[in-house]
């Protein structure tokens, strides 16, 4: 069977934050947002839909979502509907299951939305939510959720390679700068390294600013085949490689802790399929749910060596002008981090730079290739979707 | 003011923890078929499934290897004693159930070829580097059930 080339040609994001606004709102800022974006194309247009959606069980107390998100839409599927769940990558898994669709001919235009309501009445609830994403009976249980696992990523990674806490707060001051230039963005006040060492400790080593805020939020994307893409905008993103790696879930069967070697096979794969090379990377949006995460991913995605990620932000390499551009949107530190939707959000950053829709403060201009990359659990999984301007 | 009916109704305002907001695993022999595991533990003994046909070592304990599928695992200790891998203390951000117990510390321990996750008694974040020795403690649950940490406290 020949698979298609495919293409988003649209996006439309909810304004993420702290937000007076349910979960079902959310879905709908989005969503209108979304067709709003496109021409010649109604809801009625859409043949499937997937949605990414990490934990709306406990958050909103709501199964079975991808019918009520599809209801709020206007999208009545005839081909494909469901909802995608990978904890912080249930948003890249639903492109990744639509750009599927499409390229097989199963669907010919499929919409990925992701939504997540992060606030309840209650934020212990919240948290509770969240520990249980690692194996609840075995980590979970000993209270190892984002911050604790990542504490002991950051723990490792400084013993082993004498990563500095300044250099893990350099990443947290990059993407507020950038953050605090993206309208859509949860936190837009710029932080200092003082700011940052001084914020209150989460869990050592690791203080508030070097983790990414609880946030609300909702973004979705429309993808078609490549040949059809200007019908419905002028200026599409083509999807030309991938690549995900899992390797083990419980904290004693990860490969490693201080070297994120599924994100580096993962990567690996993203290369080869999209052919092109680490270096031909301009934009790369990546999970920088804590300061340490985006030094390791320097590593694992081949920008710098393992164990140099400090020094690579430190020589200001990740910065735009420098080896390449990370995080412009502010990533997760800046914009938030709405589980089933923050993969979205990051695929819409690259289209607008592609389109030079952003603020100039953070434009990226003349990129040809940007990745979105995200990790989901004790970083066991890494998934990396490579977009080009140019179809190939 | 409008002429429809307006009445207050009652709902239940309080109930016991829900089992699946309880962080601890059920341990009997009703509800999982390793509850040999937790049996072991209340005598004293960390232990884990070891296949014995390809001799692979388990963590979790299993049912089936995932490595050979055979069922023919059998019980080995762990030992008392870990050293401490990596750790970290919890100050803010506690799920329901741990938030009272703040601040208290967590890591990952290496015993008996394994790296497992567990609390961290009788010790502060300034107290502890990586490599300390730790020993097994086992805590028990008011309706009885029993689960794993480890002590800073080595005299026991």
């Amino acid at each position: 069977m020949s698979m298609r080339q495919v293409a988003i040609v649209a996006g439309g994001e909810a304004k993420a934050g702290k937000r007076a606004a349910s979960w079902r709102d959310l879905v709908q800022e989005a969503g209108k947002a979304l067709f709003e974006d496109v021409d010649n194309l109604s809801p009625k247009d859409v043949d499937s839909i997937f949605v990414g959606a990490a934990q709306p069980e406990r958050f909103a107390f709501l199964s079975y979502v991808a019918p009520l998100v599809a209801e709020y839409l206007g999208v009545t599927p005839r081909k494909v509907i469901a909802r995608t769940e990978l904890a912080c990558v249930s948003g890249q898994a639903a492109i990744r299951y639509a750009w599927n669709c499409v390229a097989t001919g199963m669907s010919d235009i499929a919409v990925a939305i992701g939504v997540e309501k992060m606030y309840p009445p209650d934020m212990a609830e919240a948290q509770t939510t969240m520990a249980c994403v690692l194996d609840r009976e075995w980590d979970g249980v000993n209270c190892f959720s984002a911050p604790p696992i990542f504490a002991v990523t950051a723990q490792r990674h400084m013993y082993e390679f004498g990563t500095t806490k300044e250099q893990m707060a350099l990443v947290s001051v990059k993407n507020h700068h950038y953050s605090s230039l993206n309208p859509i963005a949860h936190l837009r006040k710029e932080v200092t390294v003082e700011a940052v060492l001084n914020s209150p400790v989460v869990a050592p080593p690791l203080n508030l600013f070097d983790c990414c805020p609880m946030t609300d939020g909702s973004a979705g994307v429309i993808l078609v085949p490549a040949e059809d893409a200007k019908k419905y905008t002028d200026s599409p993103m083509y999807l030309i490689g991938s690549g995900q790696c899992a390797i083990g879930n419980v904290i004693n069967n990860l490969a490693s802790l201080s070297e994120w070697i599924p994100l580096r096979l993962a990567a690996e794969e993203a290369w080869r399929t999209a052919k092109i090379t680490k270096d031909d990377v301009d934009i790369a949006e990546v999970h920088d749910c804590f300061t340490i995460s985006e030094i390791m991913e320097y590593e694992g995605l081949g920008f710098c060596e393992k164990g140099k990620g400090g020094k690579f932000i430190e020589d200001g390499e990740p910065y735009i002008g420098g080896k390449v551009a990370v995080n412009p949107s502010g990533g997760i530190m800046g914009c938030g981090h709405p589980l089933g939707a923050t993969s979205i959000y990051h695929a819409i950053e690259i289209l607008k730079q592609f389109r030079g829709d952003v603020d100039r403060g953070r434009y990226v201009k003349g990129a040809e290739i940007g990745i979105q990359h995200s990790l989901s659990g004790a970083a066991n999984q890494h998934s990396i979707l490579v977009c080009s301007r140019e179809p190939r | 003011m409008s002429k429809v009916k307006f009445e207050k109704i009652k709902r239940v305002e309080k109930i016991p923890l829900p089992s699946m907001l309880d962080f601890y695993p059920l341990q009997d022999e009703k509800h999982t078929r390793i509850s040999q595991f937790f049996k072991n533990l209340k005598e004293g003994h960390l232990t884990t499934t070891k296949c014995k046909e390809c001799g692979k070592l388990l963590w979790p304990p299993r049912i089936v290897c995932p490595e050979c599928l055979s069922e023919n695992l059998e019980w080995v200790d762990l030992g008392v004693e870990g050293e401490l891998y990596a750790f970290t203390e919890i100050r803010l951000g506690a799920p329901l159930g741990f938030v009272e117990d703040v601040p208290f510390c967590v890591g990952i321990v290496k015993i008996g070829g394994l790296l497992i996750s567990a609390r961290i008694d009788e010790a502060s974040y300034e107290d502890l580097k990586i490599g300390d020795k730790v020993r097994l403690k086992i805590v028990e649950l008011p309706d009885g059930r029993v689960f794993y940490r480890f002590s800073k406290d080595m005299e026991q």
